[in-house]
């Protein structure tokens, strides 16, 4: 086990800087996630971790020890890759021993420490079937168990489940998620899908253009997204953005949204935040943290969705588009007007210049 | 009842769109594939039936009678005992094994070398690959007139020799019987190492890149990633590159004819030069057809059982 620092990592490939700069603490036994869309920067990231690309510039530390010039082979590092590269032409014994093996270890260790990681991994009964026929599971299980035997520091996974079917996945997230309570090794988890990060990181690190956008566990990443992509990037659909301009009334601050109108009040300790902020700003809220009311947002039907649990409600158009979601079906139409409005707690502040979040306090 | 009605309407649905028995199925396949299984029986299996017919008579083009009169000079299997005691057919079938397994693992090894070293980029890659792959256009006669000239006695092999050591030399490469095998095998070498290099790239191209670095990050160093994850991967490519080239090579003729004319003496006689000259020096084409007929089954057992390999190797895919 071992904690992974990133400091003031960039990788260029040529002009195109694949990562700008990134600074990272991993610390040890964690499971971080690194999300984000593809060509943020994130499998680049992975790769310099595991020493399949060095770094243009900063370093990478395991612990305390510098990586800079340790191949990849030496680094301890387990790697599963996106579609498990297991060795289709060995038996599964062969791929679990393949480590071990080839570091020259001897025949009686070799066996005990494929019969063990076999055991953990509910492997047994499969050690001597061919690789290449193998269900998607077990070859998840075999990846895993092929790098767990090197008993290895850090084990990073490439975006592991993006070709197993959709059903199928919940049911490889939760193996994952279990085995990686086993092991207790610190993981990093390269997905695109923030469902992924979600339900099994303990902390996300939301990437794009290569840039770090905020690191920090699930619920904070969706509750206080950092800035406008984090915001619109988590949560499915993501969050509401209008732009406005606050201004002061009788009641307290409020944002003036032109056409819609203005908001309610903004709580007390935002609202002393966002008077700092000179021009416009960017009023958020979650699609799930909406409600229908008599007062507020004035908007015209444009698309119902109804997905069994929950019903997607699409309004206006264009720059001041709205989503709203609702857990039960509701009785509203397309071309009808609907009044909606945000929970006073779910509601944050973007200045419109930076993208960056106003924080209240 | 609707439903019932329902089945048996589909059941006779399914009695009229297809055939009523399997039988008749494979009769309607078996006329429909005759004419090219007619044309397939005329170019392959006639032949072959006439050469075993010619094979068991003393029939030559002189004799006077045409092939199909053979049967009058019936001499029942003297042609195949003559050639269970002809020497000069088992020495040249001795030397074209043995040119056989210099020529073909030397290919095989410079092939996959050259094919390893292609498989990364280095300054400079497609010149040489074009290079590379230009003995394998040469017309073989050509190639075969080109080393003809480069062993003469004064010809450049011996002169960048004799450069290199500094005293004149006059080796006698295509007169002297073991030179002269040795030259033969380095011009086949030199014609088809290409085609061996081209097959086997094409197989290491093949193998994952994923895999291979899995490999890496599991501690397996350059020759272990080869012998452990790119041999067993290329197995089938390297059995069909190893197949076509001892098939192709048990036919050494031309570049060979060209360069020694199976000489001096029979030093270079293979078992296509001796087939060539008993046809037209010879003209007793009954034992021809028996010498044919022999090597067609030592062929054809090279054959089944690269297959065979090919057959069981598949069973693992890459």
């Amino acid at each position: 086990m071992s904690a992974i620092h990133l400091k003031n990592l960039t990788k260029s490939f040529g002009d195109f800087a694949a990562l700008k700069t990134m600074d990272l603490e991993i610390a040890d036994g964690e499971f971080m996630a690194l999300l984000g869309p593809s060509g943020c920067g994130k499998s680049t990231t992975m790769n310099m971790i595991a020493g399949m690309e060095e770094p243009t510039s900063g370093k990478i530390l395991f612990g305390e020890r510098d990586m800079a010039g340790v191949p990849m082979g030496r680094r301890g590092v387990g790697f599963v890759f996106q579609n498990y590269a297991i060795f289709t032409h060995m038996t599964v014994r062969q791929n679990l021993a393949y480590g071990p093996r080839m570091r020259g270890a001897a025949k009686a260790e070799i066996d005990s420490r494929v019969g063990a990681i076999a055991e953990m991994l509910q492997l047994s009964p499969l050690l001597d079937r061919k690789a290449d026929r193998l269900s998607v599971n077990i070859l998840q299980r075999v990846a895993i168990g092929r790098s767990a035997i090197m008993e290895p520091a850090i084990f990073l996974l490439d975006e592991p489940l993006s070709n197993v079917d959709a059903a199928f996945r919940a049911v490889m997230r939760t193996e994952l998620k279990q085995l990686q309570r086993q092991f207790r090794q610190t993981m990093v988890y390269v997905t695109h899908d923030q469902l992924e990060a979600m339900t099994m990181a303990d902390r996300i690190a939301v990437m794009d253009h290569g840039v770090l956008q905020q690191v920090g566990t699930p619920l904070e990443v969706y509750n206080n997204p950092a800035n406008v992509f984090v915001a619109r990037f988590i949560g499915a659909p993501g969050m509401n953005l209008l732009k406005g301009r606050p201004a002061e009334s009788d009641r307290g601050l409020v944002v003036d949204l032109g056409p819609l109108g203005v908001t309610p009040p903004l709580p007390d300790e935002l609202a002393s935040a966002v008077r700092a902020v000179r021009g416009d700003v960017l009023y958020g809220f979650r699609p799930e943290q909406v409600v229908l009311a008599e007062r507020g947002l004035s908007m015209p039907v444009s698309f119902v969705e109804r997905i069994g649990a929950r019903t997607i409600v699409h309004l206006g158009e264009g720059a001041s588009a709205v989503k709203a979601v609702f857990e039960n079906d509701v009785e509203l139409s397309v071309g009808h007007a609907a009044v909606v409005a945000p929970l006073a707690f779910s509601v944050r502040v973007f200045d419109a210049a930076t993208g960056l979040a106003v924080k209240a306090g | 009842m609707s439903a019932v009605t329902a089945t048996m309407s589909e059941g006779d649905m399914d009695a009229r769109t297809k055939p009523a028995t399997p039988d008749e199925g494979a009769r309607l396949g078996f006329r429909l594939t005759l004419p090219a299984q007619i044309l397939v029986l005329f170019i392959s299996a006639f032949p072959l039936l006439m050469q075993l017919y010619i094979s068991v008579t003393d029939w030559s083009p002189l004799s006077g009678v045409g092939w199909w009169n053979a049967w009058e000079m019936w001499n029942s299997f003297a042609n195949y005992t003559d050639l269970a005691a002809d020497t000069r057919f088992w020495s040249a079938l001795q030397r074209t094994a043995i040119v056989m397994l210099v020529c073909v693992p030397a290919e095989f090894l410079l092939g996959l070398a050259l094919a390893t070293l292609f498989a990364d980029d280095f300054p400079g890659k497609r010149i040489f690959y074009s290079i590379l792959l230009m003995p394998m256009m040469v017309v073989p006669a050509v190639a075969g007139y080109m080393f003809f000239m480069l062993f003469q006695s004064g010809g450049p092999v011996n002169d960048i020799l004799a450069r290199i050591i500094g005293t004149p030399l006059t080796i006698a490469w295509l007169s002297d019987p073991t030179l002269a095998l040795i030259a033969v095998m380095i011009a086949d070498i030199w014609q088809w190492t290409p085609l061996m290099f081209l097959i086997l790239l094409a197989g290491l191209v093949g193998v994952p890149e994923d895999q291979m670095k899995a490999a890496t990050l599991l501690g397996a160093n350059a020759w272990q990633r080869f012998t452990t994850i790119v041999l067993p991967k290329m197995k089938t490519i390297i059995i069909i590159a190893l197949a076509i080239r001892v098939i192709e090579n048990f036919k050494i003729f031309d570049t060979l004819y060209i360069m020694t004319g199976g000489g001096p003496g029979v030093a270079t006689e293979t078992i296509s030069v001796y087939i060539y000259k008993v046809t037209t020096q010879d003209l007793i084409w009954g034992y021809v057809a028996a010498i044919a007929l022999a090597i067609l089954i030592v062929l054809s057992i090279v054959a089944v059982y690269a297959m065979k390999r090919m057959a069981k190797s598949r069973e693992v895919p890459a």
